[in-house]
This record gives C-alpha cells, sequence and structure tokens, in this order.
C-alpha cells in the first residue's frame, strides 16, 4: 500500500496539474468568447448592410483580430501538450528554460489577477539536464504561488535561470510590497519539498530579501 | 415606455479589452448605448460619470474580483441592474449573485439576441423599481 507521504504528494501533484488546466482553459475560454464575438460581428455588419464593399477594410480588421485570437489559443496549446508531455518519463533530459516558460505561461493569468506581472530572466547557454521536468515545475509553481499569495498587487515576480559549475539554478525573485495579511492558501508541508527536492538530488535554499533557490545536479543523481 | 427605452445605457465590464470592445459594438448595433470598463476600479468610476441603467459584469478580473465589484454597485446603487457575464462561474457563484442581487448570471459565450433581451428585462425592472 502507498505510504502517507507518497499519497500526499501524489494528491498535491494532481492538485498542481489541476490548477494548471483549470487556467488553462479559463484563458482559451476567453479566446473563443472574442472569436466567437468576431464572428457575430462580422455576421450583424453584413445583415445589417454596414460596412460595404467600397469599404472591405471593416472586415479585414476583423478577420485579422480573429488570426490573432486563433494564433493565441494555439500557442497556449502547444504549452499545455509539452506540459502534459512532461510526465511522460520518470527521468528525462530537458532544457530547463522551455519548462519554465511553459509553466509561466499557463500562470501568468493567475499572476494577472492579482496584477503582479510574471517575468523570465533565463540565461540562454543553459545546458539540458537530466531529472524530473514535471517535479521542477511542480517546485517553481509551489513558490510562484507561495509569492503571488504574499504580495500586493503592482509587484513583479521575477524567475531567473543560471549555469552553475555542475548544477543549474533556478531563483524566485519577488519585487515589490508584500502584504500584511496573505491571501488564504493551502500551505505544502516543508516536509513535502524537501522530500521532492532530496529525490531530484538538489537543493533549495532562501538568498538574500525574499529571494528561493532552487539548485538541481546538471548530471541525474 | 418607448422614450424611456432610449435612455437604456449599459456599462460593459471585462478585462479583455477585445471582447469588451467587440461585444459593445454588437450591441450598439441593436440600439444600446453601451460603454466599456476593463476592470473594477475602472467601472466604479464609470458609473459615477455615465450612470448606466445596466451592467454587465465579468467575475474573474485583475485587481478587484468582480463579486466585490457587484456588492459595492449593490450597496451604492441599489437601483442599478447587474448581469454577470462569465466564463468560469459556478453555480455556487451563481447563487451568490443572485444572494447579492444580481439580475442574471450568464455563461460567456452569450448568444447576442438572449443577451440583449436579458438587458432590456433588466432595464424594464429598473424602471418598474424606480416609478
Amino acid at each position: 500500500m502507498e505510504d502517507k507521504k507518497s499519497y500526499d504528494l501524489r494528491f498535491l501533484h494532481m492538485r498542481f496539474i489541476g490548477k494548471i488546466i483549470a487556467g488553462f482553459t479559463h484563458e482559451i475560454k476567453n479566446y473563443i468568447a472574442i472569436i466567437k464575438e468576431s464572428a457575430g460581428l462580422i455576421e450583424d455588419m453584413i445583415k445589417l448592410g454596414i460596412a460595404s464593399k467600397s469599404d472591405p477594410d471593416q472586415y479585414v480588421e476583423i478577420i485579422r483580430s480573429i488570426e490573432e485570437q486563433i494564433e493565441k489559443t494555439n500557442s497556449l496549446f502547444r504549452y499545455l501538450n509539452r506540459f502534459a508531455h512532461r510526465m511522460d518519463n520518470e527521468l528525462s533530459a530537458f532544457n530547463v528554460n522551455e519548462s519554465l516558460e511553459e509553466l509561466i505561461a499557463l500562470l501568468t493569468r493567475i499572476a494577472n489577477q492579482k496584477k503582479i506581472s510574471l517575468e523570465k530572466d533565463f540565461q540562454h547557454d543553459i545546458p539540458s539536464i537530466t531529472s524530473s521536468p514535471s517535479m521542477l515545475q511542480f517546485l517553481v509553481f509551489h513558490f510562484l504561488e507561495e509569492n503571488i499569495a504574499r504580495l500586493d498587487k503592482n509587484s513583479r515576480l521575477i524567475v531567473k535561470t543560471a549555469p552553475l559549475k555542475n548544477s543549474i539554478e533556478v531563483r524566485i525573485i519577488p519585487k515589490g510590497n508584500f502584504l500584511t495579511m496573505e491571501m488564504e492558501k493551502e500551505k505544502i508541508p516543508d516536509e513535502i519539498l524537501n522530500n521532492v527536492i532530496r529525490q531530484l538530488g538538489g537543493s533549495i535554499s532562501h538568498g538574500s530579501e525574499e529571494d528561493t533557490i532552487i539548485t538541481l545536479p546538471a548530471a541525474s543523481t | 415606455m418607448k422614450q424611456k427605452e432610449k435612455d437604456l445605457k449599459v456599462l460593459l465590464v471585462d478585462d479583455e479589452v477585445a471582447f469588451a470592445d467587440t461585444l459593445a459594438q454588437r450591441l450598439k448595433m441593436r440600439n444600446l448605448k453601451v460603454g466599456t470598463a476593463h476592470d473594477g476600479e475602472q467601472a466604479l468610476s464609470k458609473i459615477k460619470e455615465e450612470e448606466p441603467n445596466v451592467i454587465v459584469l465579468d467575475l474573474q478580473m485583475p485587481g478587484i474580483h468582480g463579486m466585490e465589484v457587484l456588492r459595492e454597485i449593490k450597496k451604492a446603487y441599489p437601483d442599478i441592474q447587474v448581469i454577470v457575464l462569465s466564463g468560469h462561474g459556478t453555480d455556487k457563484d451563481e447563487e451568490e449573485v443572485r444572494r447579492l442581487g444580481g439580475f442574471d448570471f450568464l455563461k460567456k459565450p452569450a448568444d447576442i439576441d438572449h443577451l440583449e433581451y436579458t438587458i432590456r428585462k433588466a432595464f424594464q425592472k429598473k424602471i418598474e423599481r424606480t416609478m
């Protein structure tokens, strides 16, 4: 029978995936609503004879807007597909920047709801590592979510990556004012976080100010 | 009554600018006067300026949540009718909207004819309340 720690981790991981999917569907539904209204607007214009052949630019403008929403939808689907495939294998070789980029894309709306700007500061020559991309995303998501809950509106949250000698560093840097009363959020016990990072052979530490630093070995353990 | 229908002013509140602008255009084609706001704070200040009779309100917006905006509107302007138009509202949200005095709860994407009908019905209620 699965022990309690494994069960708790599995539950929290499922909850993380659920939150990502909820954010994704929210965003997609918005894009679809815009597409529907834009198509409806063209229909209205035709029915009411508002734009004539002499002024086709009005139609072209709406069609461009539809294309833009389709492109945004497609891009988000690409990120979700990559996110889903991160779980294909327990360990795999992956680029940390790419895995964090898709996480940020899927989380941006959640941050925007609190008027927090989610930014990336990735070092581009970062080597691929062999580890669990899904668990890394789970950890980074946890710290981002925790900071989103603590930060006041109009703050910034930066995800920075850098290669070290035999490892990769992911730094989560909050910039702005912290709320005196945190929004309610279910806390993940430190024991579980420590367990995950131990399994990945890395470490979690806190830098000066409020930074959180996740370090992962460049080679799998 | 016809004369009064000319007074129908709608404020459309949604953080998706493209959505709000397109929907506003469609409602204007149906002879409604429509203004837009893109977050709760902007909505509350536009209510003072534009004095709408009916507000179409999204729930999930940056800054003040739509539910909080609804609460503030009903407290300060109890006669204004608020239709919530949300892509993600749950049954619990719908219950809360009605408890706070919201006129109706519609899900995105809504049928334009149904939305227009609901707006006009909400306006009728506003007239009845102020008669």
